[in-house]
C-alpha cells in the first residue's frame, strides 16, 4: 500500500470527486480534500499542502492548466496528476511540460484506474515517502 | 439548417441568360427571332475577344459560339473559357456550317457540349438550348444539395460527438460508484440490493461502451481521426490484447492461442488504434465462441514487409447474405453472442475505418469447417 496522507481532488463534477475519492481511499489515501474549480483548488493547495493533487482540465472559473501553473509556481515539488475526459494530446503535453506527473482519463475502468495510480505513485519518489 | 431545395422545375427556364457570338449580324438576328418566345435574356458579341470580356460581365447560363470568327477562333475562345472557369463554365454550343462537319469533333475536344448547324432549324435550336440549360440547372442544384448534405452531416457528427462526450464522464462515475457499493467499500448490502446494483453496473458498463463507440464513429466521420504513428512491435501489442481478452474468454471456458512468427520487424502504426482493432476482433471472437472452443490469433510478415493479423474462431460464422452488413455502422448480424454479451454494432465499422486510415485492409471469411476468420493486413508505410 502506498502511503499518501493527503490528496486534493479538483473537479467541478461532484460525482467525479466522489468516485476519484473512493479510488484514492482504496489505495491507501487517508485524508481527502475537494475543490470545485481552479481558484478553490489553488487556495486549498496553499492551505492544506496535500501530498498529491488530482486536477481536472476543463473547469469553470479557472481551468486546470492555469491552476497547475499556480500550484507548481507556489511549490515546485508538487505532485499533480491531470484528470482528463478526452485525451487531447496537446493539453496533456502542455500539462506534462509544466510539471504534471501524468494524466488519467476519468472514464478508465475502476480496476485499471487503481492499478495506474498505484504504479504512478510508486514510481514517483516525491510521493513514495511515508507522511 | 436551410431546408432542402425544392424540386427542380424542368419547364420554366425564363430569364436564363444566353450569350450569342457570331460575326454575321444576319445569323444573330435569325437566332434572336427563333428564341423570342422562350423568355431568355440575350446578349451579343461579334468576336471571341468581345465574347470573353462580355462573359465576365454578363455571366451567361449558356453560350452559342460561332466557330469561324475573325481573330481568335470559337474553339480557342471555348478553351479559354474552360481554362478560366473550369467545370463551372457555362455550356458552349458551337455554331457550324454543314460543310464544317469535321469541326464537330474538334468542338467537343475544345470543351463544347453540343453544336447546331447552319442553316438553323428553329425546333432544333430551341430544343438543344433547352436541354443544356436544364442540365446546367440540375447540376448546380445537385452541387448545392451535396454541399447542404455535407454541412448537415458535419453538424450531425459534431452533435453526436458532443452528446457522447458529455455522457461519458457521468456514466463512468455511475459505473465506478456502483462498483464501490457492490464491493461493500461503504458498508454491507443485502442480496436484493446487490442484485439491483449488479444491474446498474451492467447497464452503465454497456452504455460506456456504446458511448465510446459513438464517439469513435463521430471522430472518424468528421475526419478528425489523427493517427499517432510510431514504430511498434506488433507481436507485443497482440500479446497484451490476448492477455486482456483471455480473462473474459476464460470465463466462458474459451482459450485464446497466439502464434507469433520467429521475428517481427517493428511496424509504423498508431499503437493505441491498432490495439483497439485487435481488442475488438478478439472480444468479438470470444463473444461468438461456443464454450470450450479456441480462438486462434496469428501474426505473419509478408515478403513485401506487410503484416497480417488473423483471428479465427469456432463460432457460427457469418450468416450468408449478411456479409455486406459486417463492416457497416450499426450492422448487427442475426447471430447471437453465446454468453448474452451486448453488441453496439459499431465495433467492426470502427475497425475498418482505423485499418483503412493505415491504408490496410480488413476482410472476413467463413472457414470450411466452422467459425470464421478475420484478416487485417497492414502495409509498410509509404513515406
Amino acid at each position: 500500500m502506498i502511503s499518501i496522507g493527503k490528496a486534493l481532488i479538483v473537479d467541478d463534477e461532484p460525482h467525479v470527486r466522489k468516485y476519484i475519492g473512493l479510488v484514492l481511499r482504496s489505495i491507501g489515501v487517508t485524508t481527502l480534500v475537494e475543490a470545485a474549480n481552479g481558484v478553490e483548488g489553488f487556495a486549498a493547495y496553499q492551505r492544506e499542502k496535500p501530498d498529491l493533487v488530482l486536477l481536472d482540465v476543463n473547469m469553470p472559473v479557472q481551468d486546470g492548466l492555469e491552476t497547475l501553473r499556480q500550484i507548481r509556481a507556489f511549490d515546485p515539488e508538487a505532485s499533480v496528476v491531470m484528470l482528463t475526459s478526452l485525451t487531447t494530446r496537446q493539453t496533456v503535453e502542455t500539462a506534462v511540460d509544466q510539471g504534471a506527473l501524468h494524466y488519467i482519463r476519468k472514464d478508465t475502468p475502476r480496476d485499471e484506474l487503481i492499478a495506474l495510480l498505484k504504479q504512478l505513485l510508486s514510481e514517483n519518489p516525491d510521493t513514495e515517502e511515508s507522511n | 439548417m436551410p431546408p432542402i431545395t425544392e424540386e427542380p422545375d424542368l419547364v420554366d427556364l425564363k430569364g436564363r441568360k444566353i450569350l450569342l457570338v457570331d460575326d454575321d449580324r444576319l445569323n444573330l438576328r435569325i437566332l434572336r427571332g427563333m428564341l423570342k418566345g422562350e423568355g431568355y435574356e440575350l446578349t451579343e458579341a461579334d468576336s471571341s475577344e468581345a465574347a470573353l470580356d462580355l462573359y465576365e460581365e454578363f455571366q451567361p447560363d449558356l453560350v452559342l459560339l460561332d466557330v469561324l470568327l475573325p481573330g481568335m477562333s470559337g474553339f480557342d475562345a471555348c478553351r479559354e473559357l474552360r481554362k478560366r472557369h473550369g467545370t463551372q463554365t457555362a455550356p458552349v454550343i458551337f455554331i457550324t456550317a454543314k460543310q464544317e462537319a469535321e469541326s464537330v469533333v474538334e468542338g467537343f475536344t475544345a470543351g463544347g457540349v453540343d453544336y447546331i448547324m447552319k442553316p438553323f432549324r428553329q425546333k432544333e435550336v430551341v430544343a438543344r438550348i433547352r436541354t443544356h440549360l436544364q442540365i446546367r440547372r440540375l447540376m448546380s442544384q445537385q452541387r448545392a444539395l451535396a454541399e447542404q448534405l455535407g454541412r448537415a452531416n458535419a453538424a450531425k457528427n459534431k452533435f453526436l460527438g458532443m452528446a457522447a462526450h458529455d455522457l461519458r464522464n457521468p456514466l463512468a462515475s455511475i459505473r465506478g460508484l456502483a462498483e464501490f457499493l457492490r464491493d461493500g467499500t461503504v458498508g454491507p448490502l443485502t442480496p436484493d440490493q446487490l442484485e439491483l446494483l449488479d444491474l446498474i453496473y451492467q447497464a452503465s458498463q454497456g452504455m460506456v461502451t456504446l458511448v465510446n463507440d459513438l464517439l469513435d464513429v463521430a471522430t472518424i466521420e468528421s475526419g478528425e481521426l489523427k493517427l499517432e504513428i510510431s514504430p511498434v512491435a506488433l507481436d507485443e501489442l497482440i500479446e497484451k490484447s490476448v492477455a486482456l481478452n483471455g480473462m473474459e474468454a476464460a470465463r466462458k471456458n474459451t482459450r485464446i492461442l497466439f502464434t507469433r512468427p520467429a521475428s517481427t520487424p517493428a511496424l509504423s502504426i498508431d499503437a493505441a488504434k491498432i490495439k483497439q482493432v485487435v481488442d475488438n476482433l478478439l472480444s468479438n471472437a470470444t463473444k461468438y465462441s461456443p464454450p470450450g472452443s479456441t480462438v486462434r490469433v496469428a501474426l505473419c510478415s509478408l515478403a513485401d514487409g506487410a503484416s497480417t493479423i488473423t483471428v479465427r474462431d469456432e463460432g457460427p460464422g457469418i450468416p450468408e447474405g449478411e456479409r455486406d452488413k459486417l463492416f457497416k455502422d450499426f450492422g448487427r448480424l442475426s447471430v447471437q453472442p453465446t454468453g448474452g454479451e451486448k453488441s453496439t454494432g459499431l465495433g467492426l465499422a470502427i475497425c475498418r475505418k482505423i485499418v483503412e486510415a493505415h491504408r490496410g485492409t480488413i476482410v472476413a471469411e467463413n472457414l470450411p469447417s466452422r467459425g470464421c476468420e478475420f484478416r487485417v493486413t497492414l502495409p509498410v508505410p509509404t513515406s
